[in-house]
């Protein structure tokens, strides 16, 4: 499954569904908030482009690292500390090719998929800077 | 002709979102959001640099397709497209 959404993902069933014939090994990456001193974060998604975004990577990890299975689940919306943001389930015959096949996918997300996120806090909110192709950074 | 324009994340809150204008046949796409921009002095700079350049760090699409910010100021739009503007990724 490939999908941006503001629900909660079972992580659980995920895993029992990447059980693919051949299966060796499943990888899980699952990125949560984390308490930086926020109260919560607040995320955006231009989801007519970032849906086959993901649909893209996804096709372009299985081609390269022989991914039996594939979920990657993007939400969007106001989430807590310690909420789920990004679950990647990837099931492959070989651990090899899962935990490459994972790292593969999340950095090209982190690289250009159309997502943003603002922390929310005490001091005032701040949109965390993406990094942008000639590695510099947007002024705040 | 009728254009959509989408701002997002920190552009979105200074510009607003889903701006529809109406533009004369052959404009550039450069022209359509500085004149949208220009409604707001923060929301102009913090897209365009001094010399009414888009930003290094500015990304444009046109219909889903990434467009060259460089070369904007002569790409034309047309009837029906779907510009959008936003900072750098920060998803994952």
């Amino acid at each position: 499954m490939i999908a941006i959404q503001t629900g909660d993902v079972d992580i659980g069933a995920l895993i029992t569904d990447a059980k693919k014939k051949g299966t060796g090994a499943i990888v899980v990456f699952d990125g949560v908030v984390r308490d930086d001193d926020i109260r919560e974060i607040e995320l955006e998604a231009y989801e007519e482009v970032a849906v086959p975004e993901l649909e893209k990577i996804a096709a372009e990890a299985q081609a390269a690292y022989h991914l039996l299975s594939i979920d990657i689940i993007h939400r969007i919306g106001r989430l807590a500390i310690g909420e789920n943001i990004l679950v990647i389930v990837v099931s492959a015959g070989h651990r090899k090719q899962a935990y490459e096949g994972s790292r593969f996918i999340i950095e090209a997300i982190k690289a250009g998929v159309p997502i943003w996120k603002k922390e929310l806090s005490r001091n005032g909110d701040r949109w965390v800077p993406g990094e942008h192709p000639h590695g510099q950074r947007p002024k705040d | 002709m009728t254009i959509k324009v989408r701002f997002f994340a920190r552009f979105r809150e200074l510009l607003g979102t889903d701006i529809i204008v109406t533009s004369q046949e052959g404009t550039h796409l450069l022209t359509v959001v500085k004149k949208i921009a220009e409604k707001s002095q923060d929301g102009y700079d913090a897209i365009f640099d001094a010399k009414g350049n888009f930003r290094e760090f500015v990304i444009v699409m046109q219909n889903g397709k990434r467009v060259e910010t460089a070369t904007a100021g002569s790409v034309p739009v047309t009837d029906g497209d779907e510009i959008a503007v936003f900072p750098p990724v920060a998803g994952g």
